[in-house]
């Protein structure tokens, strides 16, 4: 593996030459909130902060995605494709949790059995360059419960990890090497990374927060019927905020739009939090209430994806935990939930 | 404070204990330093959790809505002879009894199917704005001491005065203390200050060019990835399906077109015409940070401008868009 130690004050130029060749996706502030967004002209990328507010799985699954168009002609319909192919890009400032979701992403959307064209075109095309949590920003982080760690390549092309008084760039996967000439030649030695090693273990430590989310795949495996489920929803707004910011959540509504003969098939976010969410073309809904539509997410998340591709999808983030407005805790309900 | 949580406690307790009220909505402290989180309590002894503090943000009329509805829902399947009424108790501050008393007035619910714990009030504390004060660091620890946020993060520990972070709505509130109640826990709270200046951000708006506050609305409005959480937090939002999910016809797309976005919100908007209470929670639960209030907040002005009205001040100033006036100006609606 190719590894080069950087400058700290060379790093935003690293990102200005890249995004000079090639389309980038950095955290940027906009307003009061940190998100991640195309780089432009003027945009001055992050590269010491806590963590995006928006995940970045928008860029390989993006909120609205055109999937055709059709036109309707006198001959019959005529299909074309949807959005053009993907260029190239590069996405900096992933933070090691949410680089691991596009490894629990890839599950989902590139398994042997189904390949979704749209997420791996993009996916295929997209380097992303993570930065390691040194120290974990927030006192809600709990990557470590989920298999996840603070300094982690998982998921990662270029792993960033901050040695204090320079950057070590390690290079793990082909296409992350493509992006070496940008990273000057200063070779990293052992030193660097024993001091690596020192400061994943140091982060490690840094994380207050464990919580039981392996041991309870058994228990809600036979408690699908719990008066627990009754306890935990009532305050829930049906809002999608959750879903939205999770770097794992990835269900979907498919629509049409048309006018006059054109029309074009979106496929949009759905959230399994809003009522519509499972309702029928009868007008029935399986899912009557928000206790059935908070069991799911529990379920998906620590049990469903867990029998589906043996890995629980969340990776500790914590953006549900901090910006849910009614302070719905995942932590405690999966805390809960061991104690069933 | 400590005092008034003893005297909330109490009297849940005894409404749940007399079997005045099957449930209480109130609020508990959050998992989060310095939150709390709404909390229903059917259980006397589960009123030790209540709390009325800074950090009580929601307006839980929203819950009483709710609960109300499903019950009449639950109980559409039950013989007539045998359907049960059930009674909602509710800690309510001023904002909270405005949206109550807006929905008594749009015939949501009875009067006797409500039991109001009045809660005086001087504001709640705007995350938002507090995370803007402490220039984005995580909140890792935090205490209230008198009118002082203690609040350490990872920078450090900085103190805070409370009314640098209360929430907008809040610092120009003319309603708070209950419009009505059934019980009133502790004083009236003393009136807030800033109020008089209530409209004074709206006029500044109003004065600017229309291609400036067209300019302003389209950028807030940019930021919005529908999660419906204004919507949703709003108890004036109660229609059973709201116009962005009907398909037949549908009004309005799915995606994140610009377009589409605007109209929801601006149908939402519309929606609120007479009937906001300026209670915040939209604002509050807005993961984006979305300026929704400079909208309400000039409706409002409008509607007391035009009709002399305020949303829920009393049981007696029906909404302008539920009552007919002689009188009523219509001018603007022939010359706009």
């Amino acid at each position: 593996m190719e590894k080069r130690l950087i400058k700290k004050d060379a790093l935003t130029g690293i990102i200005g030459k890249i995004a000079a060749d090639t389309t980038v996706y950095a955290p940027v502030k906009v307003e009061d909130n940190v998100l991640f967004k195309v780089l432009e002209k003027g945009d001055e990328p992050l590269v010491t902060l806590a963590n995006t507010k928006n995940a970045p799985k928008n860029f390989f699954f993006p909120r609205t995605e055109v999937m055709l168009r059709y036109t309707r002609t006198t001959k019959g319909m005529e299909f074309s494709g949807g959005e053009k192919e993907a260029a190239e890009a590069v996405i900096f400032g992933v933070r090691p949790c949410d680089a691991r979701s596009f490894v629990l992403l890839d599950m989902l959307f590139d398994q042997e059995k189904y390949k979704d064209p749209y997420y791996i075109d993009k996916r295929q095309k997209t380097t992303i360059v993570s930065l390691a949590c040194a120290h974990p920003p927030y006192a809600t982080c709990f990557c470590t419960s989920v298999d996840g760690q603070p300094v982690s390549s998982a998921g990662a092309d270029i792993l960033l990890v901050d040695l204090g008084d320079q950057y070590l760039a390690e290079f793990i996967t082909a296409k992350g090497e493509k992006l070496l000439k940008y990273f000057g030649d200063a070779k990293a030695d052992a030193a660097a990374d024993q001091k690596k090693e020192a400061i994943a273990a140091q982060a490690e430590k840094e994380i207050k927060v464990q919580i039981p989310a392996k041991a309870i795949k058994p228990i809600l495996d036979v408690n699908f019927e719990h008066p627990f489920w009754d306890t935990i929803y009532q305050k829930c707004l049906a809002c999608g905020t959750c879903t939205f910011l999770c770097p794992t959540c990835h269900c979907f509504d498919i629509s049409d739009e048309m006018k006059d003969g054109d029309g074009r098939r979106l496929r949009n976010w759905d959230s399994c939090m809003f009522p519509m969410f499972t309702r029928e073309t009868s007008g029935h809904n399986p899912r009557t209430s928000q206790k059935e539509r908070w069991r799911q997410r529990a379920m998906h998340k620590f049990k469903y994806y867990v029998d589906n591709f043996n890995a629980i999808a969340c990776v500790g983030c914590g953006r549900c935990v901090m910006y849910c407005p009614v302070n719905i805790d995942i932590r405690k309900i999966v805390e809960d939930i061991s104690k069933l | 404070m400590e005092n008034i949580d003893k005297k909330l406690r109490e009297e849940a307790k005894r409404l749940l204990e007399e079997k005045r009220v099957d449930a209480l909505v109130g609020y508990e402290t959050g998992t989060l330093p310095l939150t709390a989180t709404p909390c229903f309590i059917t259980n006397p002894e589960d009123a030790e959790k209540l709390v009325w503090n800074a950090f009580c943000t929601q307006n839980l009329a929203k819950y009483v809505h709710d609960l109300i509805s499903q019950h009449r829902e639950s109980q559409k399947r039950v013989k007539p002879e045998d359907r049960k009424k059930k009674v909602f108790g509710v800690v309510a501050r001023g904002c909270t009894t405005r949206s109550i008393v807006l929905h008594l007035q749009e015939r949501q619910y009875a009067r006797d199917e409500i039991v109001i714990v009045g809660v005086p009030c001087t504001g709640y504390v705007d995350r938002k704005q507090l995370s803007i004060i402490v220039s984005g660091e995580d909140i890792q620890e935090g205490t209230l001491e008198g009118d002082q946020l203690v609040v350490k993060t990872t920078a450090g520990e900085k103190r805070i005065p409370l009314q640098d972070a209360l929430s907008g709505n809040c610092l120009t509130c003319k309603f708070n203390n209950p419009i009505i109640c059934d019980v009133m826990i502790g004083e009236k709270a003393p009136a807030i200050a800033g109020a008089a200046q209530e409209y004074a951000e709206v006029e500044d708006f109003e004065n600017l060019p229309t291609e400036e506050r067209w300019a302003y609305f389209t950028k807030e409005m940019a930021k919005c990835i529908r999660c419906y959480a204004c919507r949703q937090a709003c108890p004036s939002c109660y229609c059973k399906t709201c116009f962005v999910e009907q398909s037949q016809p549908q009004w309005v797309g799915l995606g994140e077109d610009t377009t589409d976005t605007q109209v929801f919100q601006l149908m939402r908007l519309f929606h609120m015409v007479g009937r906001c209470v300026d209670c915040g929670s939209c604002i509050s639960v807005c993961p984006m940070g979305v300026d929704l209030r400079k909208f309400l907040k000039k409706l409002d002005k409008d509607v007391l401008d035009l009709f002399e009205s305020r949303a829920g001040s009393s049981m007696e100033d029906l909404p302008p868009l539920s009552r007919f006036k002689e009188h009523d100006k219509e001018d603007f609606v022939f010359n706009p």
